[in-house]
C-alpha cells in the first residue's frame, strides 16, 4: 500500500489532561544540578508533569474526554466509536477502552477499541477510527491518547525516566463528506523491535522473581527486566534516519511546498536533539514546528494532539490548517499523516 | 583558533575532561556517560561549528575521538 487516503473524516475537536504536578529536571533523583542543566539545554525537556500512583492515562483522558464531548455538544448516545490508544492500560485484562466506555456513559452499542502502539498512538488511533468512519456507517469517534510512561521504567534508568511525562488528550472525529482526505504513510521495522521494550511481563517471559532482579548497566542505568528499557543508540540510528525520508516523501506525494503549502509541522516531541535534528534535515521552517517537550516532556502518541491543543490552540480554532505530523516509536514504527483541518474546538489543557 | 582545537573544544565542553584526555583510547566504550544523548549533542555541536551537515551514518559512527577527526576529513575539514 502506497498511502492511506481516509475519505469523509472532520476533526471536530481536541484537547489534553496532565496531572497537576508540575516536576523540574532538578527535582528528579536522577541529577546533580550541573547535570540537569545540562540536560535541560540539551534534551531540552525542563518540566513535566507526573501523575501519582493511583492515577492512570485513562484517568487523564476521562477528563479530556468528558470536557470534549460536553464542550461540542454531542449527546453521548450519538458516539459510535471509542479508541484507547496507550501502552498504560488499566490491567492487563480487559481492555481499558471497555472501561471508558462505561466510564463515560456511552451506549452499550459503542464499538471500543485499546491502541497499544507508543509514540504513533495518536497516527494510528487517526488511521483506525478514521477508517472506522469513511463509509458512514459510524458517524463519531472519540480517540483517546494518553500515557503514564515514567511509572513503566525503573526510578534508577537515567536513561529514560527523565524524559517522559503524563498526560491525558481527546480527539472528536466526525462522518463529513466534506471533508478533506487525511493522508497517511505508515511504516514497520519490526526487526528492531527491541530498541524500545519491556522484556518480562508478557507471555514470551512472564513475571518471576528474576523479573525484579535490578542490574546496573554503568551511566546512571539501572533496571530490571520488568522495566521498560531504551536502547538509545538503536533508537537515535531508527529516529534520525527513517522519518525524515518518510516526510520528504509525503511532501513530495503531495506537492506540497514546505515553505508555502504547510501551516505546521507537528513532530514527535521524542527529545530536542531529535527534533532539531529533523528539521535541520528537512530544512522546515522553525517558525511553523511548534515544540512544547521544554514543558510536558515526551508524551508519547499524545505528543501531536497536545502540541495541537498547547501550541496552536487559536489558529486550530479559527482557520483552516494544513498540518503535516511525524511520529516514530514502538515496533519499531513510524509515519506522516497530513491533516486539512477546518475551524474545531478546541479546549484549554486542564491541569488536575 | 585552529580546527583541531575547535574540535578538542567541543568534546572537552560535551564530555567535561581536560584536552590532555583526548587521545586515540577516547571512546565511548572507555568514557563515563558516552550515551546517545551526548553522541548527538557532541555531532551537533560539530556541525553547528564547522558549518556542516553530516550523513546519519557518520553521525552514528561519532563513537570516538579518533572516528570524529576521520569524519571531518571526509567533510573537508582540515585538521
Amino acid at each position: 500500500m502506497a498511502y492511506w487516503e481516509i475519505k469523509n473524516v472532520s476533526l471536530r475537536g481536541v484537547t489534553g489532561t496532565v496531572p497537576n504536578h508540575p516536576v523540574k529536571s532538578a527535582d528528579l533523583p536522577f541529577f546533580t544540578k550541573e547535570e540537569a542543566d545540562t540536560f535541560d539545554n540539551t534534551v531540552g525537556i525542563k518540566n513535566r508533569y507526573i501523575a501519582s500512583d493511583d492515577v492512570c492515562a485513562s484517568d487523564l483522558c476521562f477528563d479530556a474526554a468528558e470536557r470534549l464531548i460536553a464542550g461540542l455538544g454531542w449527546e453521548k448516545n450519538t458516539i459510535d466509536v471509542l479508541l484507547f490508544a496507550s501502552v498504560t492500560g488499566d490491567f492487563k485484562t480487559p481492555p481499558t477502552s471497555a472501561i471508558l466506555q462505561d466510564r463515560l456513559g456511552l451506549p452499550l452499542t459503542t464499538f471500543v477499541l485499546d491502541v497499544p502502539m507508543g509514540c504513533c498512538g495518536c497516527m494510528y488511533g487517526i488511521n483506525v477510527a478514521g477508517n472506522l468512519l469513511s463509509a458512514g456507517t459510524a458517524k463519531r469517534a472519540i480517540v483517546l491518547v494518553g500515557d503514564t510512561a515514567m511509572r513503566m521504567g525503573n526510578p534508577k534508568d537515567k536513561s529514560r525516566g527523565p524524559l517522559f511525562g503524563d498526560s491525558g488528550t481527546a480527539l472528536a472525529l466526525e462522518y463529513d463528506p466534506t471533508a478533506d482526505d487525511i493522508i497517511i504513510d505508515f511504516n514497520t521495522f519490526g526487526s528492531g523491535f527491541q530498541a524500545l521494550m519491556t522484556p518480562h511481563g508478557g507471555y514470551r517471559h512472564p513475571v518471576t522473581k528474576e523479573s525484579f532482579v535490578e542490574v546496573d548497566y554503568g551511566n546512571g542505568i539501572i533496571r530490571a527486566p520488568k522495566d521498560a528499557l531504551i536502547n538509545g543508540l538503536d533508537v537515535l540510528s531508527f529516529a534520525i534516519t527513517r522519518p525524515p525520508v518518510s516526510v520528504k516523501k509525503m511532501l513530495e506525494h503531495q506537492g506540497l511546498d514546505k515553505d508555502n503549502d504547510v501551516d505546521f509541522f507537528l513532530i514527535h516531541q521524542a527529545n530536542k536533539l531529535i527534533v532539531d535534528r529533523l528539521v535541520k534535515k528537512l530544512k522546515l521552517p522553525i517558525e511553523k514546528v511548534p515544540y512544547n517537550l521544554q514543558k510536558f516532556g515526551n508524551l508519547g502518541g499524545a505528543s501531536i494532539l497536545m502540541l495541537m491543543a498547547s501550541e496552536i490552540a487559536s489558529d486550530l480554532s479559527t482557520r483552516k490548517l494544513t498540518l503535516l505530523c511525524s511520529s516514530f516509536g514502538l515496533g519499531l514504527t513510524w509515519g506522516t499523516m497530513v491533516l486539512r483541518t477546518r475551524p474545531m474546538l478546541v479546549l484549554p489543557i486542564n491541569y488536575v | 583558533m585552529s580546527n583541531l582545537e575547535k574540535l578538542n573544544n567541543i568534546f572537552c565542553e560535551v564530555f567535561g575532561v581536560e584536552p590532555s584526555a583526548l587521545n586515540e583510547g577516547f571512546d565511548k566504550n572507555s568514557v563515563e556517560g558516552w550515551d546517545s544523548v551526548r553522541q548527538l549533542s557532541l555531532a551537533t555541536s560539530v556541525e553547528d561549528e564547522f558549518d556542516i551537515m553530516l550523513d546519519a551514518e557518520d553521525l552514528l559512527e561519532f563513537t570516538s575521538y579518533e572516528n570524529a577527526k576521520n569524519i571531518l576529513t571526509k567533510y573537508e575539514i582540515n585538521l
